[in-house]
């Protein structure tokens, strides 16, 4: 089954590390099997968020930063769909970071992938939560003074239950790292590095090129403070690849076994019986 | 008519509000009407907490004014409470003679705690007071024993013995005063069919249960909390995902996205709330996807009188969320209308894909009315929705402007939404002739929406015309009634379904003979909506906003006053 959309016209300037995340995504879904009926493409707003027009599959293109929780609303009525939200740096950590850390405690069967180019594009430029401090732009012309957000960090300190991160400049690493965070059961977030060839000339893919390297074989993503020490190193080095598992129930299963059932689409009872049986309470 | 109006007070946690409760479930197997207020602080120890039972052998639907008996469990409830005593009442509990109180008033210093004490826990003072009171009453102690019994039941026959004693202790020291008034016939009110004691939110909690609803996601917000408490203590029996929300902008979200896969989802929320909601409601507009919400008012803006009640959010709601769209606004009058329009603001929200919006206020989630039946008078849809395949557009133009929906998953139909401006399938565009398209494909739904909306209750009457909405229907009842009974026919004309307003409603609204709307805001946001829609004046208003309800009496006068 393919995931491409043919005969579109895409809103993303030429070179934006937007089309090779757009092509791996597209790619690891159709690789994985899954028909685009039983995906849902779950997006805010911003370059990222118009990710999934573009891709073949079910769409819910949403408010900005509020991606995960209508991800978690999809995902809880009915579990047998496949939900990816896409977001941008400034949708996902910046208005939406509230969402992210409770998304985490819930630990819902959905993938979380942050197309994260350090800037904000569609509003042209400005610095976003992941930007380097002393970043200059028309809205910070003496440069910001705030010390940029790490995700991973934040991530893996609250035990979130898969945690990646990837790079568009090597589009088959980044394949592959999706098709594991997708097929990972409970929450995945994947932040992914992309230079903004308009807007971003600090992070470009040069710099990225000279310091990012895959994580050894031997790496254990098992361990929560070793993960943790990974996901803080930034800067002349910077690890690519599966930062931390951790395997538990997810949000489904623990209603489930709370409420004994797994699909929400319909109502259980007979309405009547239902008040027939409700009405005795109020005598 | 018999009357009674009884106040309980006492600090946050004294357990006034049980012995509300159990007095009012005796009161209604003794086969009288009951109607219940709770009046409380925004503390959860400490701080005025009172509960206010009206009941009566005649229906009744509207708070009491004069007070017949005060229960004071702490000496700042006489303070506040004594000057609304009658003449002829009683005053028990922990008071103290002082000069402000009528020297008719009967005074009955009775230790209730200490006596709890007494009998080994300090947790008895409550059916101690109970025992009191339904001496002072005359109710026969067997009913009462009766319903400990069935509440304690499951605690073990000693619990059930211990409470009898305690009930017993707090009758014997009633039987050692002397009583100046005998209140009730010791056989109870004869015409003792089974009735039913309802709240405004256990109503909405289960019009929403019988509605379908299998999603609701919420913020803790007083006074909405209790439907969520209610749905959560159902959730399991029925199926049904209570999700409390990291904040209301969460909340409803998450019940856009389980809307948008198919289950029925609501969330509900006090004004401060809903405010954080705006630009949900907005996506729900944008998207079709049905909703309910549910905002229960108090006095604001900002905070406000958190656990106060208010009827200013109408014009809010109205017009919440930028841009314009159509969406439905009810204001149930009572529980039994809660139950029935919930049913009713889910399938028409499901039908119209649009947002139904449900006014309900600290008045009637914290009040529990009295119905000799309970009856559920709408039927619940199914969610309307159609299998597709790749040929599926999901905001497909039709005549109507509804497309039908099809559900993520189910079919081989892609379901795209979009909040931005979308093609038919729901791909984002800026092509502005397809805008205009879909802006009057969303906003005609609303002459569709204006056939299913109810004409107000009208009971007609020459000398004036009583406008209300929502929860002030049964005070606007009585006050009604008691102008009748001074000569002056009033009538009645009362919302639950404010928003579209039929064009039946519009010429009804027209004709009435000199109309009063009398609501719980200063700027009359009824009026001015009425005012709008009919091209009319109603230049007479009445008016609070103090974050109390309206009383029958005051309300009689100040409708006196606009007549003369």
């Amino acid at each position: 089954m393919s995931f491409f959309r043919n005969q579109i016209e895409i809103a993303w300037c030429p070179g934006c590390g937007n089309f090779n995340l757009l092509t791996a995504l597209s790619e690891a879904l159709a690789e994985l099997g899954l028909k685009p009926s039983q995906v849902v493409l779950v997006s805010g707003i911003g370059q990222a968020a118009k990710a999934p027009h573009y891709i073949q599959a079910n769409v819910f293109n949403g408010l900005h930063g509020r991606s995960i929780p209508i991800a978690f609303g999809i995902q809880a009525v009915n579990p047998e769909l496949t939900v990816i939200v896409e977001s941008g740096d400034g949708c996902m950590y910046g208005e939406g970071g509230n969402h992210l850390i409770h998304a985490i405690r819930r630990n819902p069967n959905i993938t979380v992938i942050v197309h994260d180019n350090q800037v904000y594009g569609l509003t042209k430029g400005q610095a976003s939560p992941t930007s380097e401090t002393g970043f200059v732009s028309k809205t910070q012309p003496l440069g910001t003074v705030s010390e940029p957000f790490h995700p991973l960090a934040l991530a893996v300190s609250q035990d979130a239950s898969f945690v990646a991160r990837g790079f568009t400049g090597d589009k088959e690493g980044l394949k592959s790292i999706l098709k594991q965070a997708i097929q990972w059961k409970g929450f995945s977030l994947v932040d992914v590095l992309q230079p903004c060839v308009t807007f971003n000339h600090t992070n470009t893919f040069g710099w990225y090129r000279s310091r990012l390297y895959p994580l050894p074989e031997e790496y254990n993503s098992e361990d929560q403070v070793e993960a943790f020490k990974k996901s803080l190193e930034w800067g002349d080095k910077i690890p690519i690849g599966v930062i931390y598992r951790h395997a538990k129930s997810v949000f489904s299963d623990r209603i489930f076994e709370k409420l004994g059932r797994k699909n929400f689409l319909t109502p259980t009872n007979n309405y009547q019986l239902v008040f027939e049986d409700e009405k005795h309470w109020f005598e | 008519m018999l009357d009674i109006t009884i106040t309980i007070g006492g600090e946050a946690g004294q357990g006034v509000q049980t012995i509300g409760e159990v007095l009012s479930r005796i009161l209604i197997r003794n086969g009288y009407y009951v109607f219940s207020v709770q009046d409380y602080h925004s503390r959860i120890r400490g701080g005025h907490n009172s509960v206010q039972i009206r009941f009566s052998d005649q229906p009744i639907q509207a708070i009491g004014t004069d007070l017949d008996l005060l229960v004071c469990l702490n000496e700042e409830t006489q303070i506040i409470h004594q000057s609304t005593l009658r003449s002829d009442g009683i005053i028990i509990g922990t008071i103290s003679n002082n000069p402000s109180i009528s020297s008719s008033v009967s005074m009955i210093p009775i230790h209730f705690y200490e006596m709890a004490k007494g009998l080994g826990n300090p947790i008895f003072a409550n059916i101690i007071a109970v025992g009191a009171l339904i001496e002072i009453l005359g109710i026969d102690e067997k009913i009462a024993e009766w319903y400990l019994e069935k509440i304690f039941q499951k605690k073990g026959n000693d619990i059930v013995q211990l409470n009898k004693n305690a009930l017993s202790l707090g009758q014997k020291e009633i039987k050692k005063q002397q009583l100046p008034r005998k209140f009730l016939d010791r056989n109870g009110n004869q015409n003792d069919k089974i009735r039913f004691l309802i709240g405004g939110n256990e109503a909405l909690g289960l019009g929403a249960i019988l509605a379908g609803c299998t999603f609701y996601s919420a913020y803790p917000m007083t006074p909405s909390t209790g439907i969520m408490n209610f749905i959560s203590s159902r959730s399991k029996k029925y199926g049904i995902i209570v999700e409390q929300a990291e904040d209301e902008i969460a909340a409803i979200n998450m019940a856009l996205g389980a809307s948008y896969a198919g289950a029925k989802a609501m969330t509900a929320t006090s004004g401060g709330g809903f405010c954080l909601m705006v630009e949900g409601l907005g996506l729900a507009a944008m998207t079709e996807t049905p909703i309910v919400v549910v905002d229960g008012m108090r006095p604001g803006p900002s905070t406000g009188l958190p656990t106060r009640t208010s009827q200013g959010d109408l014009e809010f709601v109205l017009s919440a969320s930028h841009d314009e769209f159509p969406r439905f606004v009810f204001a149930p009058r009572d529980p039994q209308d809660a139950i029935d329009t919930m049913i009713r603001a889910f399938n028409l929200s499901d039908h119209f894909q649009v947002p139904a919006i449900i006014l309900s206020d600290q008045y009637l989630a914290d009040s529990n009315w009295t119905f000799s039946q309970l009856k559920v008078n709408e039927k619940p849809q199914k969610t309307q929705t159609v299998l597709g395949d790749h040929t599926y557009q999901r905001y497909v133009l039709t005549e109507s402007g509804i497309s039908p929906r099809a559900l993520p998953g189910m079919s081989n139909a892609l379901v795209i939404a979009d909040s931005d401006e979308h093609d038919e399938i729901g791909h984002l565009t800026e092509d502005l002739k397809l805008r205009v398209q879909m802006h009057e494909k969303r906003m005609k739904k609303i002459e569709s929406m204006k056939k299913e909306t109810r004409l107000p209750v009208y009971i007609p009457g020459k000398a004036t015309t009583l406008i209300g909405w929502g929860s002030t229907y049964g005070v606007l009842f009585e006050a009604r009634e008691k102008l009748i009974h001074l000569g002056i026919d009033a009538g009645l004309l009362h919302f639950t379904d404010v928003y579209p307003l039929s064009t039946d409603a519009l010429k009804m609204l027209k004709s009435v003979p000199d109309p009063i709307v009398v609501e719980g805001n200063y700027q009359g946001q009824l009026a001015r909506l009425l005012e709008r829609e009919t091209q009319t004046h109603f230049s007479y208003r009445i008016n609070r906003y103090d974050g109390r309800p309206f009383f029958v009496n005051e309300l009689v006068n100040q409708i006196r006053e606009v007549l003369s």
